[in-house]
């Protein structure tokens, strides 16, 4: 049997952390990491420590462990010799076994170390039948998380020669791995709106009967539109209206409803005849009108000559009946039409007429609640909320582009409304909710991310090939760069050693001459005089050497150094001529600074030994008295972070022109460019600009200067402290993390500016890391709050800034105050309306709205109080069903209608009033 | 009344075709309006086409403000006629577009963060926004840009508007 454990820790913690295990605890395990499905099937058994003391070790011989899984965390954070951990810990060439009976090894796998291929793998090789020992021997390596892994490239990880070196690549990969191990977010792409091929279908006119009603449900999103005869509406379609502008033909087209889905331009300048609940556009009205009636099959007789059954809002206002009177009677000449609320339509569907009962529609632009008793709706103690749908949506969009401003896209009310529907969800409990809602648990769970289609821009990615002819090529341009430079080179070393040679031959020349003709040569020579031609000569001697030196590799400095001589030091002046004074006096100066450079040297290593010194006192009080020793090192760490945190504090202050640091700063600096400061008493501010003056005390008091640093303190200046400071706190936690037990990552400075403990990333950008670079991410935007923080407005319109009550307290009031009951019991009327309450409207399909229904009312209601909340299956088809039925009711129906001798004798006021529409006076 | 046919089409536009030809299957035959009929019996006539007669557009607070004065002028009405007869019973307009509005709540209003929706029970002294702690406040409340937080109070209606 294989006895290994899985070196890559993240396998390790993930397991750990789904099993909430502490990490203090000794913990048995499968090593079957790499299904992340971890069993205990007791045959494999693997002792994980956190620390690596003699008591674990003894656990682990108790639990017959074959290893101690060590994570990549706890080698930083004990030191571990990683050549120790190899060789007594992890033993990498175990790895192998694993591979015998089970390899789903495939040629496209890569190092993952390296990311390189295994090309190596000759072509004839079965690779599914490739058993460790086979691998291996290919230097193939698979550890048992399924990571495949050159050998070398392993060996090389795990080997490393210098511990240094080591921390920082561990230090990366357990960076990596911890923002590794989170699961990348599911991300779903918000299409916009797809475009019909086809334009809406026409009912046929043969089976036309000009008897049948008809029923339209005029809402303001959807328009649905049928004969009473038939089982659902035969037209659904959205209530809008384009005139779209053929420049060619110079004809104005109009397209209305599903038809203005069929293209871009026509779909971007749609408009409804709506002005939020109400219809403001009689024209477009007019317009869909006869699109509907056209859709429907109706043939015309100057006219359409079906009775009509229509919607209209909870106490319409008399205008807009006025208006539909005139479109339906004169206009399109319908001989007769019945009027109701849609609310009540929706509630008759389900219900007979003679129930109580209590209706809550959610609709598109406003949401109603309605009592109805014994099939009548008592419309005085009707309440309707101005917020529907509609409202919700635009409110989302508004959320969201204010958590995104810099969006690079511009989602259409298509894509918003997929949000709202699809993803938002009425919480059972909003305020527990929304504060679990931002903890990373709650966010793996709720957070959603959608992503605007673009069109992303390809790199062309470059092949290995071509990444390899492109190092050569720069290869090669560095070597022909270096060759011209030392061919340079050496032709000037040529042209120095012919100058050298010739004006050695004009010094010898030189000898014995007179002086005069020794000048005149030498200002032929472009020289000034004699000083100048020697100062000449000897930077050509001295470059030549130099050069020399470089075109035979350089000899040692050093070297050089040690051939001093200072023998002429010794000896006094009066035993020695000229030549020789001189060289003594050269020797002195080359000894001077001899001794500068030794001097140096020993200081040098003077501090070092200080430094040692002060490391093995450290180390000594560490060892006898590691408390005192944390508890000083924490005390320190506490400073300096508090150090950190008022510098930052300041710098922050110092952008602000009027913050108090900052008018600080410039009175101080008015005060010194002042000659005759105003400030302080006047008289001995005077007497102490004066120089020499005796009673100019300032600098007496070191804290004078303090002055100074003031005025100083500009950001730039904070900004090199606090990176001192933090370097130096990273150093204290450092050792803190390496001594301390009880000092863990979290702890650090660091970690606070962890995204995991960032309310507003995870807010913006859920539980994930976020890169700014990524395309992707930049399109994406994460639905998080939003879902439950949308649909509550119902509940609490007063999010929303709608200074109305919400369903729940409506409800309330009706249900509790009203019809003779009392808040301690209810009446009769009250008790069957809660027994029977209908809550329909298209706005009611966001989930969970039926529920939190149901608990609210829980919550007012006295205790046992019965109660029944229903939903149909389809509640945005509910009112258009009521008003089929009720244009099947042989008995309501005929009392329901106003025809259009009625409209035309009472005139455009008349309401017709019947159990289901709105009424005129009480 | 059909559309006059579309001349050859040059540039083969498929798209203007295709929206031509799903328009042209809404152009009835038979017109259902009684303006249509009057139209097309004009043009065979040879009279000149009445006038289209176009309904004023009118805004949805107009609607409102226009349904108050309607409401009022019906109740000044029949105070009117209970002046002149004191047993007449008057008849009022009980159920109005305002009166089915629902009331303002009882219920404290709860305080929310405007940024993030959490629980904010501080406000900004300089803008009246709320927020949840004080990392919303450091990064986003307190360098927000002029105008912005404007529109953050409007989502809870307490933006101030200009009259």
């Amino acid at each position: 049997m294989s006895k290994f454990f899985a070196y890559y820790s993240h396998h390790i913690m993930k397991y750990f952390k789904s099993k909430s295990v502490s990490r203090q605890e000794g913990v048995v395990a499968d090593n079957n990491t790499g299904n992340r499905q971890v069993r205990d099937d007791g045959k494999q058994k693997i002792i994980y420590y956190s620390s690596l003391s003699d008591k674990a070790k003894c656990r682990a011989h108790k639990l017959k462990c074959s290893y101690i899984v060590v994570s990549n965390s706890d080698i930083r954070k004990y030191k571990l010799p990683l050549q120790k951990t190899r060789t007594s810990y992890v033993n990498i060439y175990d790895f192998k076994v694993v591979l015998q009976g089970e390899c789903e090894f495939t040629k496209e796998d890569r190092c993952t170390l390296c990311m390189g291929s295994f090309n190596e793998l000759p072509e004839d090789v079965d690779i599914t039948l490739l058993a460790g020992k086979a691998l291996d021997e290919f230097m193939v390596v698979r550890t048992p998380c399924k990571h495949y892994f050159h050998k070398e490239c392993l060996s090389d990880w795990l080997n490393f020669d210098n511990l240094e070196n080591a921390h920082n690549r561990i230090n990366e990969a357990l960076e990596m791995s911890r923002d590794a191990s989170v699961a990348p977010l599911n991300v779903t792409v918000l299409e916009d709106q797809p475009f019909r091929e086809e334009g809406e279908p026409f009912d046929s006119a043969e089976s036309y009967n000009p008897e049948t009603p008809i029923a339209i449900d005029f809402g303001s999103y959807n328009v649905r539109a049928g004969y009473i005869n038939q089982n659902k509406p035969t037209h659904v379609f959205v209530n809008e209206l384009t005139r779209y502008r053929d420049r060619k033909l110079a004809h104005t087209f109009t397209f209305i409803g599903n038809d203005t889905l069929v293209d871009q331009t026509v779909c971007s300048q749609a408009k409804s005849p709506f002005d939020g609940s109400l219809i403001t556009n009689w024209d477009y009205v007019e317009d869909i009108m006869e699109y509907t009636f056209n859709h429907l099959g109706v043939v015309s007789d100057n006219g359409v000559r079906n009775p009509l059954i229509i919607n209209e809002r909870l106490a319409c206002l008399a205008s807009q009946r006025s208006n539909w009177y005139q479109i339906l009677f004169e206009s399109f000449d319908i001989p007769q039409a019945t009027f109701g609320i849609d609310s009540l339509f929706a509630y008759y569907a389900n219900n007979e007429t003679n129930k109580d009962g209590i209706v809550i529609d959610c609709g598109n632009q406003d949401t109603n609640v309605i009592p109805i008793i014994n099939g009548n709706a008592i419309l005085t103690e009707s309440k309707r909320i101005d917020w529907g749908g509609s409202q919700a949506i635009d409110f989302l969009s508004e959320v969201m582009t204010l958590k995104y401003p810099y969006f690079p896209t511009k989602l259409s009310d298509y894509q918003y409304r997929r949000m709202y529907e699809d993803y938002c969800y009425v919480s059972q409990n909003y305020n527990e909710e929304i504060t679990k809602c931002l903890t990373l648990e709650q966010l793996q769970e709720k957070n959603v991310v959608v992503e605007a289609p673009f069109t992303e821009i390809l790199q062309p990615q470059k092949t290995e090939e071509e990444l390899r002819i492109q190092a050569e090529k720069r290869k090669e341009t560095g070597k022909r760069l270096q060759e011209q430079a030392k061919q340079k080179r050496i032709e000037k070393l040529i042209q120095k050693t012919e100058e050298y040679e010739y004006f050695s031959k004009v010094k010898e020349q030189l000898v014995d001459q007179p002086k005069k003709t020794v000048l005149s040569i030498l200002q032929n020579a472009g020289f000034d005089d004699e000083r100048d031609f020697k100062k000449y000569m000897y930077n050509l001697e001295k470059s030549l050497k130099k050069a020399q030196a470089i075109e035979t590799d350089g000899a040692d400095d050093d070297a050089e150094e040690e051939e001093h001589k200072f023998d002429l030091l010794e000896i006094a002046d009066s035993e020695l001529n000229e030549e020789q004074i001189k060289e003594k006096r050269k020797q002195r100066f080359l000894k001077a600074s001899f001794d500068a450079r030794q001097k140096a040297k020993e200081e040098k290593i003077r501090k070092q030994q200080e430094e040692e010194e002060a490391r093995k006192k450290e180390e000594e009080w560490r060892n006898t008295n590691l408390a005192s020793w944390i508890k000083d090192k924490r005390k320190k760490l506490a400073v300096l972070v508090k150090k950190r945190k008022d510098k930052v504090k300041l710098k922050e202050d110092m952008k602000d022109r009027k913050s108090q640091a900052s008018q600080k700063r410039m009175k101080n600096l008015a005060n010194l460019a002042e000659d005759t400061p105003q400030s302080g008493s006047k008289r001995s501010r005077q007497q102490a600009t004066i120089d020499n003056d005796p009673n100019d005390t300032f600098g007496a008091n070191d804290d004078d200067w303090a002055v100074y640093n003031d005025v100083t303190q500009n950001p730039e200046a904070l900004d090199e402290l606090i990176e001192e400071d933090y370097r130096e706190i990273v150093e204290l936690e450092g050792q803190l993390l390496e001594f301390d037990p009880n000092f863990t990552e979290e702890d650090t400075l660091d970690a606070q500016y962890d995204w995991r403990n960032s309310i507003l990333h995870l807010f913006l950008r859920g539980p994930a890391p976020h890169d700014s670079e990524d395309v992707h991410e930049q399109h994406q935007m994460h639905l998080n709050i939003e879902r439950i923080r949308v649909p509550e407005i119902l509940f609490e319109p007063s999010i929303g800034g709608l200074d109305q009550a919400g369903i729940s307290e409506l409800c309330e009031t009706i249900l509790l105050r009203k019809f003779d009951s009392k808040p301690s019991k209810l009446s009769q009327t009250a008790l069957n309306m809660v027994n029977n309450t209908w809550l329909t409207g298209g706005n009611s399909r966001i989930p969970g709205t039926r529920e939190r229904i149901v608990k609210e009312f829980t919550q007012f209601l006295p205790v046992q109080t019965q109660l029944a909340v229903y939903q149909s299956n389809n509640p945005s088809l509910d009112a258009w069903n009521g008003m089929v039925k009720l244009g099947n009711n042989k008995e309501l129906y005929p009392k329901s209608f106003i025809t259009k001798t009625d409209y035309e004798e009472f005139g455009p006021e008349y309401i017709k009033e019947h159990q289901l529409g709105n009424v005129n006076y009480f | 009344m059909a559309p006059p046919p579309p001349p050859p089409n040059k540039n083969n536009d498929l798209r203007l075709e295709f929206l031509r030809t799903i328009a042209q299957k809404n152009v009835i035959p038979k017109p259902l309006r009684k303006s249509q009929i009057e139209l097309a019996q004009a043009d065979t006539t040879n009279q000149k086409a009445p006038k289209k007669s176009y309904r004023r557009h009118k805004g949805a607070r107009q609607l409102i403000s226009e349904e108050t004065k309607r409401i009022n002028s019906i109740l000044e009405q029949e105070q009117l006629l209970y002046d002149a007869d004191s047993k007449y019973v008057r008849k009022t307009p009980k159920v109005t577009f305002f009166n089915v509005s629902a009331p303002p709540s009882i219920k404290p209003t709860k305080k929310y963060c405007d940024i993030t929706g959490l629980n904010g029970p501080y406000k900004s002294p300089t803008n009246n926004i709320r927020y949840h702690n004080s990392e919303i406040y450091q990064f986003v409340v307190k360098p927000m840009a002029p105008g912005v937080d404007q529109e953050y109070l409007k989502l809870r209606g307490a933006n101030f508007v200009l009259k």
